[in-house]
């Protein structure tokens, strides 16, 4: 009898605690901890909420769900999602940047979107975005931010070489990067007038594409089977940034943080500089800071890149996955918005990549820095998704700073770097 | 055997048993697993055994890259010269420092970089070594030299880290080598002494040859560490042209964690296995020659 009565008891625990349990999805992210946290006053009150908070209102209203924010360094991401499915604890969500897509999907990583999620998506969203997130010719993915290129510029230095707009054509910058650059007499320079986004290999690659396609050219051929580093056109476009090299506007010694510290007149950023530049030139920001769209070549054009979120293709929990980045990222507001556009824009400082998103937040995306980035997203266009796409940039871009060393011509410089990537895209194509 | 002799050979795996495991575990498996991910064409993502063999293309392809070609050539040379400059400038400072009354002081301040993260080295060196407005080229403008831009020119930029590895590196050096001059009995030196050597004579003929197997800790560990160099190049290096120096730890990780080629950073990895032990077989050979045994 005892015996009895306790096995009942047992089952009616375990039934219920299955009733009561949750169903829990983690959510690695890159962010760092005031994008987490939400951005705090001194007392420790948030003042703009972070993706902790949405993720609490998101559990309120869901008690069944339960979900756990995992924050990974943007460097140990991509490690993070190798290491996490080699050990079986692979996340539920994730982050993605739109370059590492063609080998997650094809890895089998990533599950397919829920067909009304993609139709939402194909209507509501910027089409750099959308192309950023398509991969293989499906969308795999909700686009979250979209970075473009623009032309930042010193007011006070161009003001102060005679200069009252900033170089509305490549020739011309090439020109005023020459006559702003100041060397002092021990041959050390005091003022450059262009530098480079050194930070990392898309402060170099994105920039070079963007006069590719201001050209008319394209990095790969429409099969993806060719790379076309040997056409012309890029030929042209690399030539063109190394004879700023030749008229002495830069130097391989200039950093983009030569522009922080106010001693270069020009560098081609993305929009998240913004906040770094706010920091470096504090109550001068608004007096030194000009936003302009990269000088065309030819035609207008600049170049982005996107992240997206999307859902592992081995999470138990897919379908609740999706339904939390449905609310997240495409339900609207009453404003109209979406709570992640909400959260891009007041909380990052990055640009929405869903159209009614871009509207909602003038004061955020209509100020002096962003709007030229929201206005260029019409002439931008999405760095291509290809198998390998971080070891070709990193080929490019190694092969370019060859070329800025004057080891290699811009030809010979092009021609090694469509070698490895024929080699590349042969494996995958 | 008797029956009290394999009582006594289970107890003696019994006690053994615990490093083994461990042993097998963090060490034995990692290098198995990634020696056959070496030969074969992996990205991570799936399943090893999914996983195409391709024998020894991974090892192919890596001698026909320019790239890591260079790199193993950057690491050879920074290797040799910072561990044997390194080496030298520490046994000069460590004979002066012993002499010197104020000998603890020296020491903490040269062991001093030893204790700060590369991460901090790199950012502050780099500061210094900046083109247009670094100390250094500051300090070589008094005299008269050009600047040099140290970091970025190609000629420069591995011997401007490798300056900065052995500053930094010295510090250990030193306290191993003073820790090991002061066993060095002084009546030695008294008896030389009495015989009329110099200075140089007695560092040459006693202090020298008295200091060898510690030289030989000193070289090997150093080489092991030295071949492995990720840091340093990684922080400071990132805006010179990548052949004049990338190393190949630096490689490996580039091509398995940005690359997401797995089975080619595998077979990098395993070269660089092979030329550290081959390295280090050669250093204990010409130590052995020169009469140091023990660490066979």
């Amino acid at each position: 009898m005892k015996r009895c009565i306790l096995t009942i008891l047992l089952v009616a625990l375990l039934v219920s605690s299955m009733a009561f349990a949750k169903t829990k999805l983690t959510f690695a992210v890159h962010w760092s901890d005031y994008q987490v946290e939400g951005i705090k006053d001194k007392e420790g009150n948030v003042v703009t909420k972070g993706l902790r908070q949405y993720v609490e209102e998101y559990m309120a209203s869901n008690p069944d769900i339960e979900i756990e924010i995992q924050m990974v360094p943007f460097g140990e991401y991509l490690t993070r999602i190798l290491v996490g499915r080699l050990a079986g604890a692979a996340s539920d969500i994730y982050v993605l940047y739109s370059l590492w897509g063609v080998q997650l999907v094809e890895s089998g990583v990533l599950d397919k979107v829920p067909k009304e999620v993609a139709t939402a998506i194909k209507n509501d969203f910027v089409e750099a975005a959308v192309g950023g997130a398509t991969i293989n010719g499906e969308i795999r993915g909700i686009p979250t931010e979209v970075a473009n290129y623009a032309l930042v510029y010193n007011k006070k230095i161009l003001k102060a070489g005679g200069y009252d707009e900033p170089p509305k054509t490549w020739d011309e910058l090439i020109d005023m990067a020459s006559k702003l650059t100041i060397k002092k007499e021990d041959g050390t320079v005091q003022q450059y007038g262009y530098v480079y986004d050194t930070s990392s290999n898309s402060g170099t690659v994105h920039p070079y594409l963007a006069r590719l396609y201001s050209l008319g050219g394209q990095l790969f051929s429409n099969d993806n089977k060719k790379c076309l580093l040997d056409s012309k056109e890029a030929i042209q476009a690399l030539d063109a940034e190394i004879e700023i090299f030749r008229r002495g506007g830069t130097d391989s010694a200039a950093t983009h943080g030569d522009f922080q510290n106010g001693r270069a007149a020009m560098v081609i950023l993305a929009p998240w500089w913004e906040s770094s530049l706010k920091i470096a030139f504090g109550d001068q920001y608004e007096e030194t800071i000009g936003v302009a769209p990269i000088p065309p070549m030819k035609d207008p054009k600049s170049v982005s890149y996107t992240w997206f979120v999307g859902v592992d293709a081995l999470s138990k929990n897919k379908k609740e996955a999706w339904k939390f980045l449905e609310w997240f990222c495409i339900e609207p507001l009453p404003n109209g918005a979406t709570r992640m556009g909400e959260f891009l824009a007041n909380n990052i400082g990055a640009i929405p990549s869903r159209k009614a998103d871009l509207d909602a937040f003038p004061d955020k995306l209509n100020d002096l820095y962003t709007s030229v980035y929201v206005q260029e997203l019409a002439n931008t266009v999405p760095e291509p998704n290809v198998a390998q796409g971080e070891e070709i940039k990193n080929i490019i871009w190694r092969e370019i700073i060859e070329a800025r060393h004057q080891r290699k011509t811009p030809e010979k410089a092009l021609s090694d770097a469509k070698r490895q990537i024929d080699e590349i895209l042969s494996e995958f194509y | 055997m008797s029956k009290v002799g394999r009582k006594r050979a289970r107890a003696g795996y019994g006690f053994i048993s615990p490093s083994l495991i461990f042993y097998s575990i963090f060490f034995i498996f990692p290098v198995v697993f990634s020696l056959i991910a070496s030969f074969k064409r992996w990205n991570g993502l799936i399943p090893l055994f999914s996983a195409a063999w391709v024998g020894l293309e991974n090892y192919k392809w890596l001698f026909g890259s320019d790239l890591f070609v260079s790199s193993v050539i950057n690491t050879v040379v920074y290797s040799v010269v910072t561990v044997v400059v390194g080496i030298f400038i520490s046994l000069i400072l460590a004979v002066l420092i012993n002499g010197s009354k104020l000998s603890g002081f020296w020491r903490l301040l040269f062991f001093l970089p030893t204790v700060t993260p590369a991460v901090a080295i790199g950012t502050i060196w780099g500061y210094l070594y900046r083109a247009n407005n670094g100390l250094i080229n500051q300090i070589l403008g008094w005299f008269g030299i050009k600047p040099i831009r140290w970091l970025t020119d190609p000629k420069t930029a591995l011997l401007s880290i490798m300056i900065t590895a052995i500053w930094a590196g010295i510090g250990m050096q030193i306290l191993i080598i003073t820790a090991s001059l002061q066993n060095i009995p002084q009546d030695y030196y008294d008896a030389a002494k009495i015989d009329g050597a110099g200075s140089f004579r007695i560092f040459w003929s006693i202090t020298l040859p008295l200091l060898r197997p510690i030289l030989l800790f000193l070289t090997a560990t150093g080489m092991i560490g030295a071949w492995q160099v990720f840091d340093l190049p990684y922080i400071m290096g990132t805006n010179a042209p990548a052949k004049s120096i990338m190393t190949v730890s630096w490689y490996v990780y580039e091509t398995a964690f940005q690359s997401l080629r797995m089975g080619r950073a595998s077979a990098g990895a395993f070269i660089l296995f092979c030329i550290i032990f081959v390295a280090n077989i050669l250093v204990l050979r010409a130590f052995k020659k020169g009469g140091i045994e023990g660490y066979e």
